[in-house]
């Protein structure tokens, strides 16, 4: 068995006139939590519904587990478990009752129970779905995805309406999941949400892939600061520029660390000229800030 | 596929509307019955009984409501996409709709058969008999069974327009009032369209015309107002029926979603 669960190859979409998709490639490994993200209208939906074959697209290939993908060959979709844009539901039906629906021969009522205990909706799953809020029916679809125990869920948008607790059991979920081999691949805005999650990060904008890297990779090349608060801040950026740091114009003294830079030379640095320090913090650049700057240089014209 | 099918079963069974329309069908079938009993007048007992106590009409609108909402309801839910990413193949998909729609059409005709031999015998057991001569040279029951099989076949083409416009518009209203308008515009038409027919004789072929049908089953001078045989006019019903549910297939096949 190969490592790779999804491939993805030359990839090209049009609705219309509107090429969409231009020439996307990435391939997720198994067992990996895959972010996949980008602006509005970047075309990570459309992606996850290429995957899933519901849709012709004009050229290339998506195969999931050595088996290829379209709209006429969906032999790969018994693995697949997934939520896209926003949850279908049937609102005179109740959540067990659809959990029911869309379950295998294969999967017992144990597991079906399973789900909602982790997902906490055992107080509604016996209500009628109508009445469910925004959030409940979130839950809703993401138990729907999960339910059957795929090798391969795509979640698009997963923590769009959860409250905070409900976002940090999902999170465990995934975690746990993919522990025991799960391959996840999701989209989200909630960056700070996904950058808890995943392993590795596509990043695609107007319909081309313009990133793809293991977190690890996107980490530890993003800029580390040492920003120092003084008693005398102006003073203190040019006895630090005097003595060869590079600051960061962004605000306050943010000295741009270098691996010889050493705190303790900093503090003696500044103290030694009589300016008092009232705070040091190293600062990462997380993944908020990596992508803006990505996309903000990024060359992709607009067709 | 026979998953598919029960899945398409359970969802029917939980919607709220499908008891209460079988229960309305039969509170208004003993209402026409007992009506047609008290006023003998106005409604004669045997007619009454073939046309099974207007059954037949109602089970039609409420096929129509049916077959356009269970297409239409997967895009106003967006249910579409958790039913179409699965190993199944969107053709099975579609199939399995139609099949239940044929199953609940054919639970439909057997009620109403079944209630009407019910209500003959409670209301008019002594008045009549089933083997007396109707018309036509056909007892009731057959014709009561002539007019079953007509309005089957002629019903099923309606409903596989209604499906073909619910898989294009994705909505029920368009779909539903189209094929109301469909089934129903035949009496008002239908005199106009004879007299066409007499111009033009291909206009003949056209699809309201298959759907007159019931009335050719049931009568032995009808056919020289449609100018089709009988067999001539079952085969166009199942060939429209058929060419409609040939563009639906490939309209749900290539839809995006
Ligand atoms: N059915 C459709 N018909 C025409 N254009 C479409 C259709 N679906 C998507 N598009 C276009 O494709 C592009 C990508 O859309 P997509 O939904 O994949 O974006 P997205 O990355 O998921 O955005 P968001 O973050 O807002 O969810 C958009 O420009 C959109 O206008
Ligand atoms: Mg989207």
């Amino acid at each position: 068995m190969s490592d790779i669960i999804l491939n993805v190859q030359h990839l090209n979409k049009s609705f219309g006139s509107k090429h969409v998709l231009k020439d996307v490639s990435f391939s997720v490994e198994r067992g990996h939590i895959v972010g996949l993200v980008g602006p509005n209208g970047a075309g990570k939906s459309t992606i996850m519904k290429a995957v899933l074959g519901l849709f012709n697209y004009a050229s290339g290939q998506i195969t999931i587990d050595g088996d290829a993908v379209s709209p006429i060959s969906h032999q790969a979709m018994d693995k697949v478990g997934a939520l896209i844009e926003y949850p279908g539901i049937y609102p005179f039906l109740t959540g067990m009752q659809h959990l029911k629906l869309f379950s295998k021969e294969t999967t017992g009522q144990d597991q079906i129970d399973e789900i909602v205990d982790r997902m906490k909706m055992t107080t509604y799953i016996d209500r009628k779905a109508k009445t469910y809020s925004l959030g409940m029916k979130q839950k809703l679809g993401i138990a729907l995805a999960l339910v059957n125990q795929p090798k391969f869920v795509i979640l698009d948008e997963p923590m769009n309406g959860l409250d905070p607790q409900a976002n940090k059991d999902l999170r465990t979920i995934i975690l746990d999941l993919a522990k025991q081999g799960t391959t996840f691949l999701i989209s989200s805005h909630i960056l700070s949400e996904l950058e808890k999650l995943i392993d590795d990060l596509v990043v695609i904008d107007k319909g081309q892939i313009v990133y793809k890297e293991s977190m690890a990779t996107l980490e530890s090349g993003g800029k580390r600061l040492l920003v120092v608060k003084t008693s005398d801040d102006d003073k203190a950026t040019i006895i630090l520029t005097q003595n060869g740091y590079q600051l960061d114009q962004t605000a306050g003294v943010s000295i741009i660390e270098t691996d010889d830079t050493k705190m303790a030379d900093v503090i003696k640095l500044l103290s030694d000229n009589g300016i008092d320090i009232e705070d040091v913090q190293h600062v990462h650049s997380d993944l908020e800030t990596s992508l803006l700057e990505l996309l903000k240089n990024d060359k992709v014209k607009e067709s | 596929m026979i998953t598919l099918v029960k899945q398409e079963t359970y969802k029917l069974l939980h919607k709220k509307s499908t008891p209460a329309v079988s229960i309305a069908l039969l509170i208004i079938m003993t209402a026409f019955g007992v009506l047609s009993k008290l006023y003998p007048k106005y409604w004669s007992a045997k007619n009454m009984f073939t046309t099974m106590y207007t059954g037949g009409s109602w089970v039609v609108l409420f096929l129509i409501a049916a077959c356009s909402s269970i297409i239409a309801m997967e895009f106003q839910y967006g249910t579409i996409k958790e039913l179409l990413y699965r190993k199944y193949y969107r053709g099975e998909i579609l199939v399995s709709k139609w099949i239940t729609m044929l199953i609940y059409s054919i639970y439909f005709y057997a009620l109403v058969f079944v209630y009407s031999l019910i209500l003959k015998v409670v209301l008019y057991n002594g008045n009549f008999k089933l083997t007396d001569t109707y018309a036509n040279n056909q007892s009731i029951i057959e014709t009561q069974l002539m007019n079953l099989i007509g309005q089957f076949l002629s019903v099923w083409l309606v409903l596989s327009l209604v499906l073909l416009l619910a898989n294009i518009f994705k909505s029920t209203a368009a779909a539903i009032s189209i094929g109301i308008i469909g089934y129903f515009a035949l009496s008002v038409v239908s005199g106009l369209m004879f007299v066409l027919m007499q111009k033009w004789d291909w206009l003949k072929w056209n699809p309201l015309n298959m759907m007159n049908l019931p009335a050719q089953l049931t009568s032995d001078t009808y056919h020289k107002m449609t100018l089709l045989s009988t067999p001539e006019m079952i085969c166009g019903s199942l060939a429209y029926t058929a060419i409609f549910m040939a563009i639906s297939y490939v309209v749900f096949k290539r839809r995006s979603v």
